[in-house]
């Protein structure tokens, strides 16, 4: 099947239609619009940035034989060097690609295992659902930052071991939301017709539950990956993570030690209103589908 | 008779909780690779420290017998020596616990107030261009990760206006004078306040918007519900129907404030660093770049007690504050 083809199913599918009317709702306001277009110019960078980053990221300038150390924002270095003469702009392009990967691959692991225990406790109930939401509880006790310091300890500051403990951790927020859902689902006539007719629970799920939290899962993926970036950058900013991967948190790190944040504004500033303006914007499409969602609750 | 047992049985749980989660960090430490003792020598320890060691925490005998010795050395506050300070783990982390708490709990409770008020009057006044910058602004001081809203404030007020200090608790000289002194004297001095303000407004601003926000949409619901009808309709005094909606409408947002308390450990770790505040976030990050083990495990546990012991009070605050939870039948 060609990939037109497929697109074309995915569009006529359950989930097509309800995803597309919650974009095409989600759109229509300008402050969702925004956050919308960040998004997308952010996964671009992070897709094609360091093929049009200027020089690799590691590079060590030389002017003279000198190390180009903090040199100001020019047409060589349009934001500049940091403290070990490399180009500033050059490492911000990096740090998109580690910043998309650890959000969607932290992203994608918390809303599978979130929806897979909210699902699985809303729609089974009994003992399932109790043991499976103190369980819930439990993850829901551990004290996030110093819980991943640890484990860092242990198991090495690896770039995809800091993914994994955040996404084994934080799926927490969305289990939770996702079993109240199916709980409200649950009750609705055409899924106890479903299962006079004696239609199984696999399908059951697939068919009727699915499709109806999609919309409710995209936006907790969206507030998910946010979560991911944020946390992703706070350990990066502690030391924790690997040093030689170029992310955001690495170079506020680094800029905040030097003790330059003001001198050296190019270097300092540029990651973090990065990481903000991508975290904001998340945090926006997800509160814009709250407003589409009730009349009552949360628009911007 | 039953909220009797229900305090009972959640302080069980509790203590049942704790007492689980320092088993886990023993198994954790103790099934790293590398011996125990090996790590100790590295550190640089002599050899009649380390048999004194080794005899008190039972390093030689078997797993389980060097499991009951440190149950009961952590039931006396005993919690080994650090390798880095070679100071008990204990009076380490002691000061440590009272910087963060003066930090932490004074900054919480004052962004509860603040938001919730804010919150109440966002509720009130809806549907303007009021509502809608104020919940964007609250936003995006929540989407700056909290470490960088830090390093701005410290950009802003610091080192370009010179008001406050950057860094520390106190300054060098002050906290050599003060060596002895209880903590409560560095209270009256200006400077610690000087060096409290931007850590205590980084997490003010950056906190806000939990409060602000449900305390908004908490409002809104109360606004349309019938009894405050009845009520508007017998004639009660604005002043009165205000007080009644706060009162009902303020009931999320109290029993989130705990809950924000004993969660808010996780990001006070960053704030720390940013502001070289000695408590014990800084603690455990410094412990962690040094490898000083029994810091690191002691930390996370008083971590762990702090988040769990947030979580009873909020289970028995719940049924105090909001007579609609039962406490009956819980779990029966």
């Amino acid at each position: 099947m060609s990939v037109t083809n497929a697109f074309k199913n995915f569009k006529e599918s359950d989930y097509g239609i309800v995803l597309l009317n919650t974009l095409r709702k989600l759109l229509q306001e300008r402050i969702t619009k925004f956050a919308f277009v960040c998004l997308v110019i952010i996964l671009v960078l992070g897709t094609i940035g360091p093929a049009i980053a200027p020089y690799q990221y590691n590079v060590q300038h030389r002017e003279d034989g000198q190390l180009l150390r903090y040199a100001e924002p020019s047409l060589d270095h349009p934001l500049g060097t940091n403290d070990r003469g490399e180009d500033v702009l050059s490492r911000l392009l990096y740090g998109a690609r580690t910043t998309v990967i650890t959000g969607l691959l932290a992203g994608s692991l918390m809303l599978s295992i979130g929806l897979f225990v909210g699902v699985t406790a809303g729609y089974v109930g009994g003992r399932t659902e109790s043991f499976l939401m103190r369980f819930v509880d439990f993850i829901y006790g551990i004290p996030f930052i110093p819980f991943a310091i640890v484990l860092i300890t242990f198991f090495g500051a690896g770039f995809y071991t800091t993914i994994a403990i955040i996404g084994l951790v934080l799926w927490r927020f969305i289990a939770r939301v996702i079993r109240s859902q199916v709980l409200q689902i649950k009750q609705r006539p055409y899924i106890m017709a479903a299962q006079a007719a004696g239609a199984s629970t696999p399908w059951i799920i697939r068919k009727h539950i699915l499709p109806n939290i999609a919309n409710m899962a995209a936006l907790f993926f969206a507030m998910g990956v946010g979560l991911a970036i944020l946390e992703q950058a706070g350990l990066s900013f502690i030391g924790v993570t690997d040093p030689f991967n170029p992310t955001w948190g690495i170079m506020l790190r680094n800029a905040h030690q030097s003790g330059r944040v003001v001198e050296a504004w190019w270097w300092s500033f540029p990651p973090g209103i990065m990481i903000s303006l991508t975290v904001l914007s998340l945090y926006l499409l997800g509160r814009g589908y709250e407003g589409t969602s009730g009349d009552d609750e949360v628009v911007v | 008779m039953s909220r009797l047992r229900y305090f009972v049985r959640r302080t069980f749980i509790t203590a049942f909780l704790i007492f689980l989660v320092a088993s886990a960090l023993f198994l954790f430490f103790r099934l790293m690779p590398g011996d125990y003792t090996a790590l100790l020598t590295q550190q640089g320890m002599q050899p009649d420290q380390i048999a004194r060691l080794e005899a008190k925490w039972g390093l030689n005998e078997p797993m389980h017998i060097q499991y009951v010795s440190y149950v009961t050395n952590l039931l006396t506050a005993d919690a080994g020596q650090s390798f880095r300070h070679g100071a008990p783990v204990w009076d380490l982390v002691k000061p440590r616990i009272i910087n963060s708490f003066i930090l932490v709990a004074p900054a919480i409770t004052a962004t509860y107030i603040i938001g919730g008020t804010l919150g109440a009057v966002i509720g009130k006044y809806r549907g303007g261009l009021f509502e809608k910058s104020s919940i964007i602004s609250v936003s995006v001081f929540h989407s700056i990760p909290d470490f960088f809203l830090g390093i701005l404030l410290i950009a802003a007020f610091s080192e370009t206006a010179g008001i406050f200090p950057t860094s520390g608790m106190l300054s060098t000289r002050t906290s050599i004078l003060m060596q002895g002194e209880p903590f409560y004297a560095k209270f009256f001095l200006k400077e610690f306040w000087m060096h409290y303000a931007l850590p205590f407004a980084t997490i003010t601003l950056y906190f806000m918007q939990y409060p602000a926000l449900i305390m908004r949409n908490s409002v809104v619901e109360v606004s349309d519900q019938e009894f405050l009808h009845y009520h508007r309709l017998k004639g009660l005094p604005q002043s009165k129907l205000l007080q009644k909606l706060i009162r009902h409408a303020s009931l999320p947002v109290i029993t989130l404030y705990p809950i924000s308390l004993a969660t808010s450990i996780s990001g006070l770790v960053l704030i720390e660093v940013v502001f070289n505040w000695p408590g014990i976030g800084r603690l455990l990050v410094d412990s962690v770049l040094a490898r000083d083990f029994p810091v690191i495990q002691f930390v996370f546990l008083v971590a762990a007690v702090w988040v769990i012991l947030g979580n009873f009070v909020v289970d028995l605050l719940y049924g105090v504050i909001d007579p609609r939870v039962s406490v009956e039948g819980d779990g029966e």
